[in-house]
């Protein structure tokens, strides 16, 4: 299985700096969670990961090649991405989206169908497989695009905010489902807004917190690290306090003092 | 689903039947030879340049991901246009080869149109949105050029520079339904190829790529062989109007947008409809010949409101 690393990338867009020589690996089988401050770089870095975006120096590295080089098929054999929109405007059904997102495979239509239902059953969606996208919730619609991820059968996910705009039980719900996928053995880099979520992958201590700030790495540290709340509370700029619940800690938000 | 889609599909193949036969009753061997050398290539013509209308209206509404795209939004129909009115103020009896040289300059401006736009659409920095506005870019350019001919022209040519533009089924006979349709069915079988990577696109570009869609190359070849197409209609026909805009939104509202049956189902509707709508133009003004791109238009705009009212409801 390969692995995702960035080596010393940069990304500029005309004078401004979006990833500044950032060099970070993702080994097989490992999740990463990826904060920071709302234009830190983290989507331009899933982007770049992607070959959506080309590195002004450095390099993204799947095993041993460039993610650029790389023919777009083969890519998407490796890496798959849940993005944080998907565009919904073509009144086409949940089943032939996902359907769809089996494009890398070689296979007939019925084939690309059968995985399809089963995709949608995996992230529980199979009771609007035959709804069209432009009628659905969007909750419905995280889904069938979560569905499509997984229908993708790549070795490497990368997820953009996957718990957007979802309540709360549907945001546990998608935090289980990405830890379903990773203990199967599959690497993870997520970018994620609220740490406490990621009690719901299992097996928690195993995950690396990665913070990005203006572009570049802040900090590289543990889930269960004693430090972590500090560091977010340096990464965000706010005072982090740690919370012992009874079976797992929560790193929550001072409420600021009155100026 | 399938049964809408199989009436639709029987719906059309009436429609192009009543077409053949409707008309003055024709008796003995004119009525004959009417029938069979007159109406049946024009018919057939009709086919051709409808299907791929439609067909490509489809290709570039997926591809471009804007409702409102069409055959003529990379400029094709403004450079077939140019070439029209450069022939016409030239001279427009002359012949190239057997082809009237009008047609000729047409189809040639159409790609040189196209061409413009679809090297920049294969460049892999290219967002589609950028495309559609290197396409209106060229638009304008080209409607400008073709202004300054006009400018320039004798009245004479400017009446067959306005004739031109409506857009007609001319009597080509069999011959040119056998120059057209080589090129119409390659481009619209190829196009119907595309099929999978352009339901990808459904859900966004981007998404597209992630999942394996070589995107540069899936827009080369959409915009090469749409373009060749409607370039080959355009210079038979003159500008169409609505049929490539109205048609696939028809399909989409009465079968849904998997690509699997909008994009053949496009094909067979827009070939039934402006033949239907060629019929209406030879019928409604009793011993006069109205322009089928008057009827395609008076028809297609009204629809195109109701549909979206429909839709909204």
């Amino acid at each position: 299985m390969a692995e995702l690393e960035f080596v010393d990338l940069s990304v500029k867009l005309a004078e401004c700096t979006l990833l500044d020589r950032i060099t970070l690996r993702i080994a097989p089988g490992e999740l990463v969670a990826l904060v920071g401050p709302n234009g830190a770089g983290k989507t331009t870095l899933l982007r770049a990961a992607l070959g959506l975006r080309a590195p002004s120096s450095g390099s993204v590295r799947l095993g041993n090649s460039a993610v650029g080089k790389l023919d777009a098929r083969s890519r998407a054999a490796h890496i798959a991405w849940l993005p944080q929109h998907i565009r919904a405007d073509e009144p086409v059904t949940s089943l032939e989206s996902v359907a769809a997102a089996r494009f890398r495979f070689r296979e007939s239509h019925a084939q690309s169908r059968s995985a399809a239902e089963r995709a949608l059953a995996r992230v529980g969606a199979s009771a609007y497989a035959e709804r069209r996208v432009t009628e659905l919730s969007g909750g419905e619609r995280q889904r069938v695009a979560f569905a499509c991820l997984v229908a993708q059968e790549a070795e490497i996910l990368l997820f953009d905010e996957p718990a957007n705009h979802l309540d709360l039980a549907q945001q546990l719900d998608v935090y289980r489902l990405l830890g379903e996928l990773w203990r199967e053995g599959r690497s993870i880099l997520c970018i994620n807004h609220d740490v406490n979520l990621l009690h719901q992958v299992g097996d928690a201590a195993r995950v690396r917190v990665v913070g990005l700030r203006s572009g570049s790495l802040v900090f590289d540290a543990p889930f269960d690290a004693p430090t972590l709340p500090a560091q977010l509370g340096n990464l965000f700029g706010i005072e982090m306090d740690a919370l012992q619940g009874s079976e797992q800690r929560f790193i929550v938000a001072r409420s600021r003092s009155r100026p | 689903m399938k049964l809408r889609t199989l009436l639709v599909a029987i719906a059309c193949v009436l429609l192009l039947l009543a077409s053949v036969l409707l008309g003055p009753d024709l008796e003995g061997a004119q009525g004959q030879f009417i029938v069979w050398q007159l109406r049946v290539p024009r018919v057939l013509v009709g086919m051709l340049v409808g299907a791929t209308l439609a067909l490509v209206g489809a290709v570039f509404q997926a591809l471009f991901q804007n409702p409102l795209a069409t055959s003529d939004t990379v400029g094709t129909t403004a450079g077939a246009t140019v070439g029209a009115l450069f022939a016409l103020a030239l001279d427009s009896s002359r012949t190239v080869q057997g082809l009237p040289l009008v047609t000729v300059c047409a189809f040639g401006g159409a790609l040189t149109a196209s061409l413009l736009v679809a090297s920049f659409a294969s460049s892999r920095a290219a967002h589609s949105s950028d495309v559609l506005l290197a396409g209106i870019a060229v638009t304008l350019a080209t409607s400008a050029l073709a202004s300054g001919i006009q400018y320039v022209s004798d009245s004479r040519a400017l009446f067959a520079a306005t004739q031109w533009s409506l857009g007609q089924l001319p009597q080509v006979g069999y011959r040119g339904v056998l120059l057209l349709a080589p090129l119409c069915a390659l481009c619209c079988a190829l196009l119907l190829l595309l099929t999978r990577p352009l339901q990808a696109f459904a859900l966004g570009e981007d998404l597209a790529h992630s999942q394996g869609v070589n995107v540069p190359r899936l827009r080369l070849l959409a915009l090469g062989l749409g373009s060749l197409g409607v370039a080959a209609c355009v210079a038979w026909c003159g500008p169409i109007a609505f049929v490539g805009l109205i048609v696939p939104h028809l399909v989409r509202r009465l079968l849904g947008a998997s690509y699997r049956v909008l994009l053949p189902m496009s094909l067979c509707v827009g070939a039934a409809l402006l033949v239907t709508c060629d019929a209406f133009a030879r019928l409604i003004v009793p011993g006069r010949e109205l322009p089928v791109g008057i009827v395609t238009a008076a028809l297609g705009a009204p629809t195109l409101v109701l549909l979206v009212a429909r839709g909204r409801r």
